[in-house]
C-alpha cells in the first residue's frame, strides 16, 4: 500500500489539473496493487477504492468528474463480481446435479441458497425498485462462501475478478479518451447547410464537433461569445479561422442582441447533474435564457464521464468555485479600494469571480453524449446504467466482522 | 357525471333526473359477502356519497367536525343493531372473517399507512385461509383484494398496496423449490415486514430531503402528510433553522393539527388561510407536500388545494417537492381534474346552505408533472419523468 499512498499524494497535489483519465489511471494502479483475500474479494476491492476515492473527492469536491470516475469504478467492480458469481453458480448447479448419491440435503440446500443468493445479488446491483420492494434484503457477504467449493475454483476466481475489473477500467479509460471523437461523429446529424451556430468560451468537445461537421462539407458560420473574464472565446475563434470557418466574435453582453440571428446554440459542460441540470462556465445561464426566449435549440455536449449522479440542491453556491479577482481587475489600479487597513477593517470593494454557472434542465433542449443524443429528463437512465445506488455517498463504512 | 357543457341550465335539468341514479351507482354494489354495517356510505347520505379514505384521514388528522360526529354516531347505532347479521354465506366469509373488518381495524391506527393496513389485512386472509395449493390461495387473495378495492374506490394507496402484494404473490409463487407451507409462511412474514418497510421508507425519504432544507429557509406545507412531518422532524433534530408556513387546509383543517405538531418541535410556524398562498409565495423558498397517490404521468393526487399551490409556485419559480413512499405509485393516468373517480367530503360551512346551492365537495385534485420539481421516495430522489419508468418496469 505505501506505493499507492505515494501515488495518491502526488495526484492530490496536482489536483488542479486533475482529469477524469488521471483518476481512472490512479484507481487502476490502486486495484492492481491491492492484495485481495480469497473470500469476498469484491468487498476488499470496493473498500480500497472507496478509501482512495474519499480522499480524492474531499480534496476538490467541485471537480465532479473525479467523483464520477470513482463511482464508475465501484460500479464496475460490483458488476464484474456479479457476472462471475452467476457464472460460478451456473457451474455449481451442473456439478450439484451430477453427484446425487450422498448428501442429498446438502446439495439441495446449496442449490437453494445459491439460487436465492443469485437472485439477491441481482437485486443488490439494481437500484431499489417497486418490483423488489417486498423482497428480503440480501446478505451480501454470503455470496462467495457458499458458492465456491474447490480450492482450484477459488484461486482461479480470485485472479479472474481483478483481471476483469482492470480490463473494464481500461475500457473506461479508452472511452474517456475517445469521447470527443464519438460525440463529433454525431455532428453531421445536427449541423446542416447555411446554419449559424453560437457558442460561448472554448470547449474542446465543441471545437472537435464543429471541425467534424466542416470535414463533411457542411457550410456554416459560428458566433463565438468571448467568455469573460478568461476570454477563451478568443482562442476558439483563432482555431476556427485556422480551419476555414467563418467566425464572428462578440462580447457576452451582446448575446441577447445577436441570438435572433442564430439557428442553434452548441456548448460544452463542466458537469451534468442527475436532474439534467448543467454546470457550465460562467455566462452560460444567460445564453440559455436568451436561447429560450427566442426558441433557439440549446444543445449541450458532454462525455459520459461528466455525468454526475447527484441532485443539486444549491448549485450556484456549493458547486461553484470562486476564482481570483485579479482576472477581473488590475490590482495596481484598485489596490486602495481593496485595502483591509482602511475604515472598519473591511474593504468597500468586493470582487466576486465565480467560475461556474448552473443551467436548469428546462432550458436545455438536447444532450449529446458519446452514448447518443438525449432529453434532459432521460439523464437518470444513463445514471442507472453507469452507477450503483450504493455508491452515491463514497464513504468507507466501519465494518464489523468481515 | 360528465359535466362538460357550458350550458349549466341544461345540466341542471339533466342532473335532477340523473343524480339520484348516480348516487346509487357511486356507492359500491352491496355484494353478499360483505357485511353491510361497514359500508362507507351510510344510507343516510345517499345524495352525498362520501369517500371513506378522506373520512379516515380527517379522523386521524383533522379537527373533528360536527357532521362527522353525527355520521359516526349513525354508523355506531346501526352497527349495534345489525351486529348479528355479520355471518353471511360466501367463500371466505363463511368463517366469520371479513377482510373489510380486518382492514378497518388496522386502518384506525393513525400512524399506519393505508397500504400497510391493506397488506396486513391480506396477510390475515392468508392466515385464515384453508387453501392447500398456491393456486387456491392466489384465487382467495385475488377475491379479497378485489373486495377491498371495491369497498373504497377512492383510495389510491389502498389499490396500489393491494396490487403490489398481489404482484409479489404471483411473481414468487412460481418458485419450484418451495413447498406450500413454507411459501405460505414466507408470504405472511413478508406482509408483516411490510409495515417495517413502510416505516423505514419514511426515514429514507427524510434523509434524502435533508440536503434540500438549508438554514434560513421558509417552507410552505399543505395538508397533513406523515412523511412530510417526518422530514420536518428530522430537519429540526438536525438543528436546522427554518420556518414553516402552513395552510389551514379546509375542510379538514388539517393544517391546524400540523401547526400543533410543529410547535411542539419548536419550529416557527405561521398559519395561513388557503387563499393567502399567493400573497405569501414570494417569501417562500420551497413547497413541500405529501401525496395520496403518484400517477403514471409523474403527477400527484393530493388533498384539494395542492394543484393551486403548485401553479402559484411554478409561476413564481419556486420548487415544489413531493415526499411519497414508492407503494403509492399507481397505474392511473388522469387527463384532467375530473378524470379520476370522485372522492367527496362534506363541507361544514358553519351556517346552513340553501338546498339549491351546489357545493363542490371533491376532496382531492391532480397536479400535473410539469409543476413538480422533484419527488423524494424511498427509491431515491426522482424527477417526475422517472416515475413512469418505474411503473413500466413493475408491470412489464
Amino acid at each position: 500500500m505505501p506505493d499507492t499512498q505515494a501515488l495518491v499524494m502526488t495526484f492530490l497535489t496536482s489536483l488542479k489539473n486533475a482529469t477524469a483519465r488521471q483518476t481512472a489511471e490512479l484507481l487502476r494502479s490502486v486495484i492492481s496493487q491491492q492484495r485481495v483475500p480469497y473470500t469476498n474479494q469484491a468487498g476488499a476491492l470496493i473498500d480500497a477504492v472507496k478509501a482512495v476515492g474519499e480522499q480524492l473527492i474531499a480534496a476538490n469536491p467541485v471537480e465532479l468528474a473525479v467523483g464520477n470516475i470513482v463511482r464508475r469504478v465501484l460500479h464496475i467492480i460490483r458488476e464484474e463480481d456479479l457476472s462471475l458469481t452467476t457464472a460460478a453458480i451456473g457451474e455449481l448447479n451442473l456439478s450439484a446435479v451430477s453427484d446425487d448419491e450422498n448428501d442429498d440435503d446438502r446439495d439441495g440446500n446449496t442449490t437453494l441458497s445459491a439460487a436465492a443468493v443469485a437472485a439477491a445479488a441481482r437485486s443488490t446491483l439494481r437500484p431499489p425498485s417497486l418490483q423488489t420492494l417486498l423482497e428480503d434484503t440480501p446478505v451480501s457477504a454470503a455470496v462467495p462462501q457458499t458458492s465456491s467449493s474447490g480450492a482450484a475454483d477459488k484461486s482461479s476466481r480470485s485472479r479472474k475478478l481483478k483481471h476483469d475489473v482492470i480490463e473494464a477500467v481500461n475500457e473506461l479509460i479508452q472511452d474517456i479518451v475517445t469521447c470527443h471523437e464519438q460525440i463529433a461523429e454525431q455532428a453531421v446529424e445536427h449541423i446542416h447547410q447555411n446554419e449559424v451556430i453560437l457558442t460561448l468560451g472554448s470547449s474542446r468537445t465543441v471545437s472537435e464537433f464543429l471541425f467534424a461537421a466542416k470535414e463533411k462539407k457542411r457550410s456554416f458560420r459560428v458566433f463565438v461569445a468571448e467568455g469573460a473574464p478568461r476570454y477563451q472565446g478568443h482562442l476558439l475563434a483563432k482555431e476556427l479561422v485556422a480551419r476555414g470557418l467563418q467566425t464572428t466574435l462578440i462580447t457576452d453582453s451582446a448575446v441577447f442582441a445577436m441570438i435572433s440571428r442564430v439557428n442553434m446554440v452548441i456548448v460544452g459542460a463542466h458537469a451534468v447533474m442527475a436532474n439534467g441540470g448543467v454546470i457550465a462556465p460562467v455566462g452560460m445561464n444567460l445564453v440559455a435564457l436568451a436561447a429560450q426566449k427566442h426558441a433557439v435549440p440549446f444543445v449541450v455536449l458532454a462525455g459520459s464521464h461528466k455525468l454526475c449522479p447527484l441532485y443539486p440542491h444549491n448549485p450556484e453556491v456549493l458547486l461553484n468555485e470562486l476564482r481570483s479577482p485579479s482576472e477581473l481587475l488590475d490590482f495596481g489600479e484598485f489596490s486602495d479600494c481593496m485595502d483591509f487597513g482602511s475604515g472598519s477593517g473591511s474593504p468597500l470593494l468586493h470582487v466576486v469571480n465565480p467560475a461556474f454557472d448552473y443551467v436548469p434542465p428546462k432550458l436545455v433542449s438536447l444532450f449529446i453524449t458519446d452514448a447518443g443524443g438525449h432529453n434532459p429528463s432521460y439523464m437518470y437512465r444513463l445514471i442507472a446504467d453507469y452507477y450503483s445506488a450504493d455508491d452515491l455517498v463514497v464513504q468507507r463504512r466501519a465494518i464489523a466482522g468481515n | 357525471m360528465w359535466h362538460r357543457s357550458a350550458s349549466f341550465i341544461l345540466d341542471k335539468n339533466q342532473n335532477d333526473t340523473v343524480y339520484p341514479a348516480d348516487s346509487v351507482t357511486l356507492t359500491p354494489p352491496p355484494p353478499s359477502s360483505i357485511s353491510t354495517p361497514q359500508n362507507p356510505n351510510p344510507n343516510l347520505n345517499r345524495n352525498m356519497s362520501m369517500s371513506a379514505y378522506y373520512q379516515t384521514r380527517a379522523a386521524h388528522h383533522g379537527v373533528v367536525t360536527s357532521d362527522w360526529l353525527a355520521q359516526s354516531q349513525e354508523a355506531a347505532t346501526r352497527a349495534v343493531a345489525t351486529g348479528g347479521q355479520e355471518i353471511v354465506d360466501g367463500g371466505k366469509s363463511g368463517r366469520a372473517f371479513s377482510v373489510i373488518d380486518e382492514f378497518n381495524n388496522w386502518r384506525k391506527q393513525p400512524d399506519l399507512a393505508e397500504a400497510v393496513a391493506a397488506i396486513r389485512a391480506l396477510a390475515a386472509v392468508i392466515r385464515n385461509s384453508e387453501a392447500k395449493t398456491m393456486m387456491e390461495l392466489e384465487i382467495e387473495l385475488k377475491k379479497a383484494s378485489d373486495s377491498l378495492k371495491s369497498w373504497d374506490t377512492t383510495s389510491i394507496s389502498l389499490t396500489a398496496g393491494c396490487d403490489l402484494f398481489m404482484r409479489y404473490v404471483t411473481r414468487t409463487s412460481a418458485l419450484e423449490y418451495e413447498d406450500f407451507n413454507s411459501a405460505r409462511s414466507r408470504l405472511i412474514e413478508r406482509a408483516e415486514k411490510f409495515g417495517e418497510i413502510s416505516y423505514k421508507a419514511r426515514k429514507i425519504i427524510a434523509m434524502l430531503s435533508q440536503d434540500f432544507i438549508f438554514d434560513g429557509c421558509t417552507i410552505l406545507v399543505h395538508g397533513f402528510s406523515r412523511v412530510v412531518m417526518e422530514v420536518l422532524k428530522m430537519a429540526a433534530q438536525n438543528k436546522k433553522l427554518f420556518r414553516v408556513l402552513c395552510t389551514e387546509g379546509r375542510p379538514d383543517r388539517s393544517g391546524l393539527r400540523l401547526a400543533n405538531e410543529l410547535a411542539k418541535l419548536d419550529v416557527p410556524v405561521k398559519l395561513l388561510i388557503d387563499s393567502a398562498v399567493a400573497y405569501t409565495m414570494d417569501e417562500v423558498d420551497m413547497v413541500f407536500v405529501g401525496a395520496d397517490g403518484v400517477v403514471e404521468s409523474g403527477g400527484i393526487i393530493n388533498m384539494m388545494g395542492t394543484y393551486q399551490i403548485a401553479l402559484v409556485a411554478h409561476s413564481m419559480n419556486k420548487p415544489v417537492y413531493v415526499a411519497a413512499e414508492s407503494y403509492k405509485f399507481a397505474r392511473l393516468y388522469p387527463l384532467d381534474q375530473k378524470d379520476m373517480g370522485p372522492a367527496l367530503r362534506p363541507i361544514d360551512f358553519g351556517v346552513p346552505i340553501p338546498s339549491k346551492v351546489e357545493v363542490e365537495t371533491s376532496a382531492r385534485d391532480y397536479t400535473p408533472p410539469q409543476y413538480l420539481t422533484l419527488l423524494f421516495t424511498d427509491l431515491g430522489v426522482l424527477t417526475p419523468s422517472v416515475v413512469s419508468d418505474e411503473l413500466i418496469q413493475l408491470y412489464l
